[in-house]
């Protein structure tokens, strides 16, 4: 061999040399040390790997009224599973669950493609089994190899009323929400949630924390039985819920509402607790809970009517004049001379070239403040809300709760809109809106909107004279053992104040809406005791206008207060205040 | 001479010695593969796939060692620069959906920057047969520094920090093997221990002391040394600010390496089931098909990244040692054979080519370990995956074209 000159000085070559022989040293090192010397140490941590924790579902926490009526609880579902590889050695088991099952053998293969996780896991191919399908597969038990069922529960609706709207439905969890919780979260795929209503307000309450038990597996993966010496964790049920409910209230508002799209909500307003939520059209639970057809999804989707759309705390509608009393406490709080000034009604009012017209085309004559409630002319206020300036109003009625959410616990609340200046002038432009908006206004109409659970919350406070108690649907949260967990009493706020004789006169109007001869909800009167209200006329530019009732009781049986609203129903009084009356009439008479 | 004539005259110089031990390493990769799969039945599609990918790779091999080795020369920037054009297109065409490392090329999937690994080393490798200088300045190692890292930062956009790794490498390793100065080596590398010093006060302290002594006894002037160690200092200021910038699960593998059983669910999952896998398979081994580890699938990326747990598993420290003890014997020889090359071109090549396998197989048989941070990198030769198999058969043919250069030539 040629003896030349190396291109490169022997000190690098011997320099990586030795720097490839520490490299590898250093491996064989680190490998000797967990191979040979620390060898026990992972001898034991293999073993406890071969211990499989098998979760063991938590049952949702039950439903129940204020009367102690158990209205949702669980029902066991049975789901069917196969063992892939196991039905892969016995292809006549797969015959037999097919026929069993009445579906072609195809189609139970792609299901196992579709939901496998590994040849050793069972993989899901049928859900919500009937129990005779399950008791023919017990009995061929022994030919079907590689097949498995197991029980998982479904809600289970035990009401006579529709509730929909309040309880809302659950769903296999999805993948989203799954990782938005996170590794160390307590759901896993195929866990219900709750997707609507108080199922998903009080999800975490509801949901109960899952147990585990523990089996020993063999190398191939297979299971061979519990370990020994390893307790299970026992589940832990989710809490129950007891709701403010009444379940007389609520069927008699039901009933008063018939088919019509609409609302009738009743609440407490001496501490916030709903007492009737009755939204219609609802949906049927037991249809939406847990697995549903595409084709029946569609049919409700497509529904014109909306069925998922939840009129009490989502839909939005012009007041109305059911606002009314907000001008005159205003009036009454600011203006010496608020009872005594008196406009004349001629059945319209000119404002420029525009004409606003009243309700009462002959005209109500000269209208004080009083009789203009009782009466609800429209002329008498298009006069004073000129005294008072738009963001005055609207303060006041923000006041009132309307223009914000109520923070009720079902969650998807709309907040409505109470127009101000600065409102008008982004939706407008400056001076690009006249006084005739403003005219508009305090009749609740024009930009106003408002949902039925704000107008009952609104009525509330004129009860309370100025105080606000937070509307909700959970009185308290107790464990399995009744132990109260969570109580959801509300305190009451001032958000409104008054003298004592502003409230009297505003309440006293409102009396006789209902009560007096020329009032306009007569149809509503109680025959034993009093209650109070005001009617609203919303005028709908998509249609028929929406009837609204709002009022509330001052008797110390039945603190209640309440907003009726018919969509496209038409005049306030002819159509929401004889359903409200229906309903408390009918209430009363069974005992609530 | 006529095309049959070069052929026949070309095979009857190959050095079957790379051949053999490629094959010998893909064997044990097969095995561990088919262990994975063992008792699944129709399941074994990796099995299948990793025997094309021999057969290709070897394929690909033999014929980048028919490639006369003035055609490598001189095709070298050509394919360099195509290489960094595909590592471009596919940061555009990415862009929008996630940003992907593939090229689709019918339904086989091709890694650009794995290629790039290839064709950055036969471009340094022209560049320092070229211009054969002496490295005694700074100057001179700004375009091989450049040529590394624009590819370099095309991976790190992916991002995919291994790859980019292996290429700065790649870098250090012909640098070195080209002529530099111990010296100027020495600053080179001093940037990157003051990065990594800087994680703590004491140690990066020493470090700065020992660099002081260093530049003293270079002789360096004055304003250079002041230069370079303002440098030194800043870049390990700098560092946490650069820490802040990579991605979380980057900096959560770099962290895990240094406490896989604080967090067994988290980060180090993996490394604290390989290290049971690795340590209760002994001193011989549970034996083939019968790692309760492997089988029961606690550990992920079995068959690429972590493959190696699954013969040390099955086949015990044993096993592992025979694995290292053939890898040895491959690099100590590329080593040798790029010391007695008679070519700067054919010999920069070769360590190249022993710089990008070493440091491939240390990190992987280092990660599985928990002595080196899991970055992604795939163990040559054995581990599943068709990129990859392809570059290390294509290094290992590049390396047999040159050492028969020199043969012929001796």
């Amino acid at each position: 061999m040629l003896q030349g000159k190396n291109i490169v000085e022997g000190w690098r070559s011997l320099v990586l040399h030795i720097a490839l022989a520490l490299l590898l040293l250093v491996l064989i090192l680190r490998y000797y040390n967990l191979m040979i010397a620390q060898h026990e140490k992972y001898v034991e941590r293999a073993a406890a790997n071969h211990i499989r924790a098998v979760p063991v579902a938590a049952s949702r926490g039950v439903i129940f009224d204020r009367r102690g009526n158990l209205i949702v609880d669980n029902i066991p579902s049975y789901t069917v599973s196969v063992i892939p590889i196991e039905l892969r050695h016995n292809p006549e088991s797969l015959q037999q669950l097919a026929q069993i099952m009445d579906v072609e053998v195809g189609e139970i293969q792609r299901r196992i493609e579709k939901n496998r996780r590994g040849a050793f896991t069972p993989a899901k191919v049928f859900s919500r089994v009937p129990f005779q399908k399950i008791s023919l597969l017990q009995e061929h038990r022994l030919e079907l190899v590689g097949v498995t069922y197991s029980i998982e529960p479904i809600r289970n609706y035990l009401m006579e009323t529709d509730m929909s709207h309040v309880l809302g439905y659950t769903r296999e969890i999805n993948r989203d929400d799954l990782e938005r919780l996170g590794e160390g979260s307590d759901y896993q795929p195929g866990d219900q949630v709750g997707w609507k209503g108080l199922e998903k307000g009080y999800e975490s309450d509801l949901h109960g924390t899952r147990g585990f038990r523990y089996l020993e597996v063999n190398a191939l993966g297979q299971e061979i039985g519990e370990v020994e010496g390893r307790r299970p964790i026992s589940p832990v049920p989710g809490n129950d819920l007891v709701l403010t409910i009444d379940p007389i209230l609520q069927k008699a508002a039901e009933e008063a509402l018939g088919d019509s799209s609409g609302s009738i909500l009743i609440m407490d307003h001496s501490n916030g607790e709903v007492l009737a939520y009755a939204s219609r059209p609802g949906y049927d639970l037991e249809m939406l809970s847990g697995k549903i057809s595409q084709a029946a999804w569609t049919a409700i989707i497509s529904d014109p009517r909306k069925p998922l759309y939840d009129r009490t705390i989502q839909g939005l509608y012009p007041a109305g004049s059911t606002l009314k009393p907000i001008a005159a406490l205003y009036s009454l709080n600011h203006f010496e001379d608020a009872l005594e000034r008196s406009y004349t009604c001629r059945g319209s009012y000119r404002l420029g070239n525009r004409s606003f017209g009243c309700w009462k085309t002959g005209g109500h004559g000269k209208v004080q403040l009083v009789r203009a409630i009782q009466q609800s002319c429209n002329v008498y206020f298009y006069n004073l809300i000129q005294d008072i300036g738009l963001d005055e109003w609207a303060a006041l009625a923000m006041d009132f709760g309307l223009g914000v959410v109520t923070g009720i616990d079902v969650p998807e609340e709309n907040k409505g809109t109470i127009p101000t200046v600065r409102y008008m002038n982004q939706k407008y432009g400056v001076k690009r809106w006249t006084k005739g908006n403003l005219l508009n206004i305090v009749v609740g109409q024009g930009d106003i909107l408002v949902t039925p659970l704000q107008l009952a919350q609104y009525a509330g406070i004129i009860a309370q004279r100025g105080v606000r108690f937070q509307p909700h649907l959970v009185q308290f949260i107790q464990d399995k053992d009744d132990r109260i967990l969570r109580e959801l009493a509300m305190t009451g706020e001032e958000v409104v104040t008054a003298t004592d004789s502003s409230w009297r006169t505003l309440q006293h109007a409102m009396w006789l809406v209902v009560n007096g001869k020329e009032g306009t909800a007569k149809s509503a009167r109680q025959k034993d005791w009093d209650i109070y209200g005001k009617t609203g006329t919303a005028q709908n530019p998509h249609g028929e206008d929406h009837a609204w009732f709002v009022g509330f009781s001052l008797d110390p049986q039945r603190p209640w207060s309440w907003a009726v609203l018919v969509e496209n129903g038409g005049g306030g009084g002819g159509i929401a205040a004889p359903m409200l009356g229906r309903t408390l009439r009918n209430a009363v008479r069974r005992g609530a | 001479m006529t095309f049959g004539q070069y052929i026949r005259k070309r095979m009857h110089e190959f050095d079957w010695f790379y051949l053999l031990f490629a094959l010998l390493l893909a064997t044990a990769g097969l095995i561990a593969i088919y262990s994975i799969e063992f008792q699944q039945e129709a399941e074994r599609t990796y099995f299948g796939r990793q025997v094309v990918w021999v057969v290709f790779g070897s394929i690909l091999m033999v014929a980048t060692y028919l490639i006369p080795r003035k055609l490598v020369h001189n095709l070298a920037y050509i394919a360099y620069g195509l290489g960094v054009l595909s590592l471009g297109a596919l940061l555009v065409l990415g862009r929008g959906a996630s940003v992907s490392r593939w090229i689709n090329f019918g339904s086989l999937g091709v890694q650009p920057s794995e290629f790039m690994k290839v064709l950055l080393l036969v471009s340094l490798a022209r560049y320092f047969a070229d211009h054969k200088r002496q490295l005694t300045s700074v100057k001179e190692l700004m375009t091989p520094a450049a040529m590394t890292l624009l590819p370099m930062l095309l991976v790190l956009m992916q991002p995919d920090l291994g790859t980019a790794l292996v290429y700065i490498a790649t870098l250090i390793v012909v640098i070195f093997w080209a002529g530099i100065r111990p010296l100027y080596f020495f600053l080179l590398l001093a940037p990157m221990i003051s990065m990594l010093a800087s994680f703590q006060t004491l140690s990066f302290f020493i470090w700065m002391a020992i660099l002081l002594v260093m530049l003293w006894l270079g002789r360096m002037p004055l304003w250079t040394s002041i230069i370079n160690f303002t440098i030194n200092i800043m870049l390990g200021g700098v560092t946490n600010l650069l820490w802040g910038l990579l991605k979380p699960y980057q900096q959560q593998r770099i962290l895990s390496m240094f406490n896989a059983e604080a967090d067994p669910l988290g980060a180090g999952y993996q490394l604290s089931q390989s290290l049971t896998a690795f340590g209760s398979g002994g001193p011989f081994g549970k034996g083939f098909g019968q790692g309760t580890q492997t089988h029961l699938k606690f550990l992920p990326e079995q068959h690429t990244d972590f493959i190696m747990t699954v013969i040390g598993e099955e086949f015990g420290f044993l096993g592992v040692t025979l694995v290292i003890a053939v890898f040895y014997l491959l690099f100590a020889r590329l080593v040798n054979q790029a010391y007695s090359s008679k070519y700067r071109f054919d010999s920069v090549v070769l360590i190249g080519v022993t710089g990008i396998l070493v440091f491939h197989s240390f990190v992987n048989l280092g990660m599985i370990v928990g002595i080196m941070p899991v970055t992604g990198i795939p163990l040559p030769f054995i581990s599943y995956g068709g990129s990859f198999m392809f570059t290390s058969m294509i290094l290992l043919g590049l390396a047999a074209n040159m050492s028969t250069s020199y043969r012929a030539a001796g």
